[in-house]
């Protein structure tokens, strides 16, 4: 029992608040920053903890002596038997030249920048351009596993293994060691400004809201006042617990039915939900699940409406009204065109609309239209550019929250953040098939298109259920900018355009959405058996073609990485010509 | 091709505009893609994107422009002040200094030329005779006090201009810096002596002939009257 409610409170807080509230965190900073940095500017990024030197020595070093002891000693303490051999030799070596490459190109993007220092960086800055190390680095990678791979069951191969296992746990270790040595030799100053990005910032604006002077205007209900930013807050937070963000976990069983954390299943079979031990990750397992969901949003109207009736103010009355119109006309919208996925995955809950898709083929290639209409709804009903009448500053000042300071201003800003990320998290396990990496089941790697097995690997459970849930926060994070991007892009349309897109135009395509689906899913199941049989192919291969645009993606972006950055110089004026003298304002302190 | 000439307006015309020649403008289309908003939302979505990623880049690889040398380009052109600094122009009016001499008193003669040219009547000084048997002494004074309000200065630069012995320049690169009294803002001749000029000398690039010297032409001059 005690395990029962531990587990239960581990999920709600890795739900609740490492993504809820993290990942909303980050956003109300990354949503100010990157709109500058689209705008040609910095965006905020000031905050700064100076930390004396020797902390930041330490914060360096003891994470790197750390993790080459903890190598080391395991390469001592449990040497690999003679099966893990050669895996721990492919994973040492690869990390080896992994981390090789990226120090190297650390310290070469150094060099580039302050200068030459000691040998060891005339050396380093001797190669020329930095990205030699990249291509070097990955021509690495590529050698040693094929070397590895036409190696295998040879002499050679065997000597190079037994090397390969034996040294790579020291090399590692020292270039763990190496690279942090070089950076806590090469600090200079008693203190070290750390920005982390500029993601200090956010922390700075949170702690300087509790400290903010809490207004209430003279005539307003003070108690409903302060209610509202709760009800805004706590509905958008606590949607999450339906939200399951990665596969069931296998466990063993110990005496008495309890559940044994210890025995975590090393192998899962590829159809196998275990019959035993098993776990959830999903804090709160409904049986109603979705509803769950909108029985809450819908409470997040009356926070809005409340704050502005309750603020004593014309416009604040004003913003609520639109707020609580707006999100109930949306609200219709929203919860038709969940019918159209409702009836194609024959379920409410939603890891079993997961569980569906990972066999089926994503939401998003059988209900499109629905993807968009969902998208559209979510994001007017969480009250944002371009629908965000309620707030409109630049007619009714700032809505519903005018009369608003401090940290009860702060909690509708984040209630606002934090809806993001839940209608986020809804989209994707709706439509972008959840924790589902193509090809990645529960037994492992297992590339197949129809009938046909084209690869296959099994990788441990534990690793299969945690590149789902990297896949999971990798797909709430990327919804998330799209959102935000949205926001960046689209000005704010009028009140009654906003009304006649949600009445007319957004409720009769979710309705035509419904009809069309209702007739395609009768005329499927009285399909025959070849039609099936090809749908499944179809199926396979949007998963294909989903693997196919990851792989486009990657490649782009890290050429995009790689490509240089071509810039003209000009030196018509005097002041650039100044600027010139002195080596540029570029090689000037300058925080990213 | 050669444009027929416009034939001028005669009497007999009708008044009113003109008769418009050629093709008319078409009106852009309201097809139904203008209509539904959706290509121009995605056209403004990829520019976000691309000015997104590209940006981004620039700016964690350390790649962004000089925020001076390369201005013109597409990208971040922020300055991060006070960290970075723009350099201002060659002729730029800066806080005043007082040249010095080689031997390191100032070069003012203390004439009142600039004084009396300020418009802003923000510089006092003070004028002393040289003592005794100094070979200055009845040839030029020296300022006992030489005082400049900078924050009642309007930063014309009619005191250079004026001067004489290019004894005042306001060379020296630097803006006033925001004090928090009025106090702080009254530079004495000690204070606008310790600013360098922007090349980092104290004297000025123009040779100065002490009395006493045999190149100095106003000492001749005297021995002769």
């Amino acid at each position: 029992m005690g395990t029962l409610i531990l587990l239960a409170l581990l999920k709600a807080f890795t739900v609740v608040v490492m993504l809820g509230l993290n990942i909303a965190g980050l956003l109300t900073w990354a949503d100010r920053r990157q709109r500058a940095v689209i705008q040609d500017s910095i965006g905020p990024n000031r905050a700064v903890a100076f930390l004396p030197a020797h902390v930041v020595k330490a914060l360096v070093g003891a994470p790197a002596v750390l993790v080459a002891g903890a190598v080391i000693a395991l390469q001592l303490v449990a040497p690999p038997d003679a099966g893990g051999r050669t895996a721990r030799a492919v994973v040492l070596s690869q990390l080896f030249i992994l981390v090789g490459w990226l120090t190297l190109l650390g310290i070469g993007g150094a060099v580039r920048t302050r200068g030459v220092r000691s040998s060891f960086d005339a050396w380093v800055a001797s190669a020329g351009d930095p990205r030699k190390f990249v291509y070097l680095g990955f021509a690495a990678h590529g050698v040693t596993a094929l070397l590895g791979l036409s190696l295998r069951g040879t002499e050679i191969g065997r000597t190079l293994r037994d090397f390969g296992y034996g040294a790579g746990a020291f090399l590692l270790a020292g270039a763990v060691l190496g690279g942090a040595v070089y950076t806590i030799v090469h600090l200079r100053g008693d203190t070290v400004g750390l920005r982390v990005a500029g993601l200090l910032h956010p922390a700075a604006d949170g702690l300087k809201s509790v400290f903010k002077e809490d207004f209430v205007p003279p005539n307003a209900d003070k108690f409903l006042h302060g209610l509202a930013p709760m009800i805004s807050l706590f509905p958008a937070l606590v949607v999450m617990a339906v939200v399951p963000f990665g596969d069931t976990l296998c466990f063993g069983v110990g005496a008495n039915d309890t559940l044994d954390l210890g025995r975590l299943a090393a192998y899962v079979p590829r159809d196998g939900v275990c019959s035993e031990g098993a776990v959830k990750l999903q804090a709160l397992d409904l049986n109603v699940g979705i509803l769950y969901f909108f029985a809450l949003a819908g409470t997040g109207i009356v926070g809005a409406a409340l704050a502005g009736w309750a603020s004593n103010n014309k416009f604040s009355l004003l913003g609520g009204l639109r707020a609580a119109s707006q999100m109930v006309s949306y609200e219709v919208t929203l919860g038709l065109t969940i019918v159209g996925c409702i009836m194609i995955y024959g379920t409410v809950r939603l890891d079993e609309m997961v569980r569906w898709q990972v066999e089926h083929g994503w939401g998003i290639f059988v209900q499109p239209f629905a993807f968009v209409l969902f998208l559209t709804a979510a994001i007017a009903e969480s009250k944002r550019i371009p629908f965000d009448m309620p707030e409109g500053e630049s007619e009714i000042v700032a809505g519903y929250y005018t009369e608003y300071s401090g940290m009860k201003f702060a909690m509708f800003f984040f209630a606002e953040y934090v809806a993001i990320v839940t209608a986020s998290a809804l989209v994707v396990v709706l439509f972008l098939g959840g924790w589902h990496v193509p090809f990645l089941d529960r037994a492992g790697l297992h590339v197949a298109v129809g009938g046909s097995v084209l690869f296959s690997q099994p990788l441990p459970h534990a690793v299969v259920i945690l590149l789902g849930f990297l896949g999971f926060v990798l797909k709430v994070v990327g919804m998330c900018w799209v959102q935000l991007t949205i926001r960046w892009t689209l000005p704010r349309f009028r009140y009654d355009q906003l009304m006649q897109l949600g009445w007319r135009k957004l409720l009769p395509a979710s309705l035509l959405n419904i009809l069309v689906t209702a007739l395609v899913v009768l005329a499927l199941q009285q399909a025959s058996g070849t039609v099936q049989s090809a749908l499944r192919t179809l199926g396979d291969a949007t998963h294909a073609l989903v693997a196919a645009l990851g792989l486009v993606g990657a490649i782009a972006f890290f050429r995009l990485l790689l490509s240089p950055a071509r810039k003209r110089r000009f030196l018509e004026t005097s002041a650039a010509r100044y600027a010139a003298s002195r080596g540029g304002t570029r090689s000037a302190t300058m925080q990213a | 091709m050669t444009r027929a000439p416009q034939e001028p307006r005669s009497s007999s015309a009708p008044l009113g505009p003109r008769k418009v020649v050629g093709a008319p403008v078409r009106r852009p289309e309201r097809t139904a893609a203008v209509q539904s908003y959706v290509p121009t939302i995605l056209e403004g979505l990829g520019l976000t994107m691309k000015h997104f990623f590209v940006n981004t880049k620039e700016l964690a690889l350390g790649q962004r422009n000089d925020p001076v040398l390369e201005a013109i380009d597409d990208g971040i052109n922020t300055l991060s002040y006070p960290e970075q600094k723009r350099p201002y122009p060659e002729r730029y009016r800066g806080v005043h200094r007082l040249t010095h001499r080689v031997d390191g008193s100032p070069r003012c003669v203390a004439c009142l030329c600039c004084s009396t040219a300020c418009p802003a009547q923000c510089i006092h000084i003070e004028p002393a005779e040289y003592p005794e048997g100094d070979a200055r002494r009845g040839y030029e004074r020296f300022p006992a006090r030489f005082v400049i309000d900078e924050i009642r200065c309007v930063f014309c630069g009619f005191c250079v201009e004026a001067c004489p012995c290019d004894a005042i320049r306001m060379d020296t690169g630097m803006h006033p810096a925001p004090y928090d009294s009025r106090e702080q803002f009254i530079y004495e001749k000690d204070l606008l002596m310790s600013i360098p000029g922007r090349d980092g000398s104290f004297e000025s690039d123009n040779p100065r002939h002490e009395p006493g010297d045999p190149t100095h032409p106003g000492v001749t001059r005297l021995k002769h009257h």
